[in-house]
């Protein structure tokens, strides 16, 4: 399927039949360097890191329309330098997209889909891999996607989605088996009362049925605010508790200032994440799992075992995007100099629980106005067994550099 | 003498909502498609150079996407009544935003930009007739009809000679300071017909700071969909 829809789109590109829009090329260089660390979840270094982990990527994006159709591809090429060295290619889109008319428009092959109001946590979102949860600036790849999106009126809009995703975190040196999902989504929106009111209805296999609520409205002035929530039965994290109902939760406002200064903060609740009691029990079953896999009086099929078992709790924050704990805080700040050419910016996400921070600091640069240069530090601070400090990176830099036609 | 005539003459003039509405309509139709340059001077500073594709319908809905620079394409604004969208290209997502803020940086704030209509949120009222520009205008003064608008009070004129062509705004906070003031010129033939194709606002707070819309493209009574007005629409991308 992917293979047949990457070659009508080559064959499509190649073809460019008259009436074809210029198309839009874009090249990108990524190179995420990090710093890895020993800690809870990589005791001896079992996760098998190198003291420095360099993701090098060199990218790749085509946009092609014709007329109501739209051909979209983005991807790039991987090559890992530290613990394992190889090279891989990965694409973050490609799609077909035909519109007919303003009231239906079809989309179907890797795609985002950005469900959801949030800025930082979408709760409604079992569409798409999770954000980076270190840093969510960083371009995120899509899902492999058919999407509907119909129009019947200005004020209402209908969107049905069936995607087939891995929520595993990407951009990351690790190893995250995210779990396969094959889910059906509708969003119902409409325009009431000058807000934005999303109904939502997602499930399949993989994940759980959610029903979702997604409001947003500007509260004059130069602020908007938002709200996404979700309740489905049965945990995400382990122990999956099939029982429980939970909810999550994201709320929250953004300042902006023209195209030059924007601030926002986002609260997010996730009512299965672990309070004191069950992080406590959550490190504990790391202890234990690396003990037995260093345990000499073990047998061996038990020691691969236990750091089986080990390695897999301690992908756990990584895996699902949204950490661990219940309560956590996102801010992002962007400040653009006078003629657009410089760009500061600095994110951070705070765990309410544990006093943990993933900071990122960036600054971006456009010396022409096809190109931009952008550079991001990530350093995690906060005590010694926060959630964050917990993580097997010390900091990281991040940079990007595109070049546009 | 003199005073009676000029009575007179202003008792011929047409009505100040007239001559506001024939100019609300002087640069845009009521439902048009246009492309234009936006360039963003700033003392010191390398100016902003961006192109845009915009789509208007009456004075309530309207959809801007930028066309250049590349590093700027893609992103688009939808305004629709009283609410405001952005969709950012590199997050694919569309974000709400608040109504009241300075359009893509410069000096004209979304109002100036998806408006375009005084009429609508002004109570004019003729003071006269005085030379501008070099053009002989009917000048107005209008008043906020409620305290949602951008501006408390603005100082408009409009050309006598029959078009009527604006040729300057003047725009005032509640406390009686001048803002910022807008200048129309060029008149060139766009669409069909003539029309000022120039707007360059200039802004107190900032000596040498100016902001200016030049038309390229203009094609009045295009056939706009409603439904070309939403947050879906912005998703689909142009």
């Amino acid at each position: 399927m992917r293979r047949a829809l990457l070659g009508v789109g080559l064959l499509a590109l190649a073809w460019a039949p008259a009436g074809a829009g210029q198309p839009e090329i874009e090249l990108g260089f990524e190179n995420l360097l990090y710093r890895t660390a020993r800690t809870r979840l990589n005791r001896d270094n079992l996760l098998g890191l190198d003291p420095s982990e360099d993701l090098l990527r060199g990218g790749l994006g085509v946009k092609q329309t014709w007329g109501s159709a739209r051909l979209v591809a983005k991807g790039y090429l991987e090559r890992r330098i530290g613990s394992q060295d190889r090279t891989e290619a990965t694409l973050r889109q490609a799609y077909l997209q035909y519109s007919f008319g303003d009231g239906l428009t079809l989309r179907a092959g890797k795609q985002r889909i950005a469900w959801g109001s949030g800025f930082a946590w979408n709760p409604t979102n079992r569409l798409e891999p999770a954000k980076n949860p270190l840093n969510t600036g960083l371009e995120q790849a899509g899902s492999w996607a058919v999407r509907m999106d119909v129009v019947p009126a200005s004020w209402v809009g209908l969107i049905l989605v069936a995607a087939r995703d891995q929520a595993a975190a990407a951009d990351l040196p690790l190893e995250t088996q995210g779990r396969v999902r094959r889910i059906g989504a509708a969003r119902a929106r409409f325009l009431v009362w000058n807000t934005d009111l999303a109904l939502v209805l997602s499930g399949g296999a993989g994940g759980r049925s959610l029903v979702g609520l997604d409001l947003g409205r500007s509260l004059g002035g130069s602020v908007s605010v938002h709200l996404e929530g979700a309740t489905y039965r049965g945990a995400e994290l382990v122990p999956a508790r099939a029982d429980r109902r939970f909810f999550r939760l994201a709320a929250g406002l953004l300042y902006l200032r023209g195209e030059s200064q924007s601030l926002s903060l986002e609260y997010f609740w996730n009512s299965e994440g672990y309070d004191g009691q069950a992080m406590a029990a959550y490190r504990r079953n790391l202890d234990d799992t690396y003990a037995a896999a260093q345990d000499p009086r073990l047998p061996p099929p038990a020691r691969q075992a236990a750091l089986d078992a080990y390695r897999v709790a301690a992908a756990l924050p990584f895996s699902g995007g949204l950490g661990l704990r219940r309560h956590y805080l996102h801010g992002s700040w962007t400040r653009s100099s006078r003629d657009s050419r410089w760009t500061g910016a600095a994110r951070a996400v705070v765990g309410l629980a544990d006093g943990g921070l993933a900071f990122t600091p960036g600054l971006g640069f456009a010396p022409r106005g096809d190109l931009t240069l952008q550079l991001d530090a990530l350093v995690l601070l906060g005590p010694q067994d926060s959630e964050f400090r917990l993580a097997p990176i010390r900091s990281g830099l991040q940079t990007r550099i595109r070049l546009l036609f | 003498m003199s005073n009676l005539l000029a009575c007179l003459l202003l008792a011929m003039a047409p009505d100040a909502a007239a001559i506001v509405k024939r100019a609300d309509r002087a640069v845009l139709g009521e439902t048009t498609t246009y492309t234009v340059r936006m360039t963003v001077q700033r003392p010191g500073k390398r100016d902003r150079v961006v192109e845009m594709r915009g789509f208007k319908k009456g004075d309530e809905q309207g959809l801007v996407r930028y066309t250049t620079p590349p590093k700027e394409r893609g992103t688009a604004y939808l305004r629709s009544g009283e609410n405001t969208w952005l969709y950012l290209p590199s997050a694919a997502k569309v974000v709400r935003v608040g109504a009241k803020q300075n359009f893509g940086g410069g000096d004209f704030s979304n109002g100036d930009i998806f408006r375009l209509s005084l009429i609508k949120d002004y109570d004019p009222t003729l003071l006269g007739e005085e030379a501008m520009s070099g053009e002989a205008c009917f000048k107005l003064e209008l008043r906020a009809k409620n305290r949602s608008v951008a501006y408390d009070r603005v100082l408009y004129w409009v050309r006598t000679d029959g078009s009527f062509f604006p040729v300057r705004a003047e725009y005032y906070t509640i406390s009686g300071k001048r803002l910022k003031w807008l200048s129309l010129g060029e008149v060139g033939k766009l669409g069909g017909r003539l029309r000022p194709t120039v707007l360059a606002m200039e802004n107190a707070l900032e000596a040498g700071a100016k902001t200016e819309l030049r038309f390229l493209a203009i094609e009045d009574e295009a056939k706009l969909d409603d439904r070309l007005f939403t947050p879906s629409a912005l998703e689909k991308g142009e």
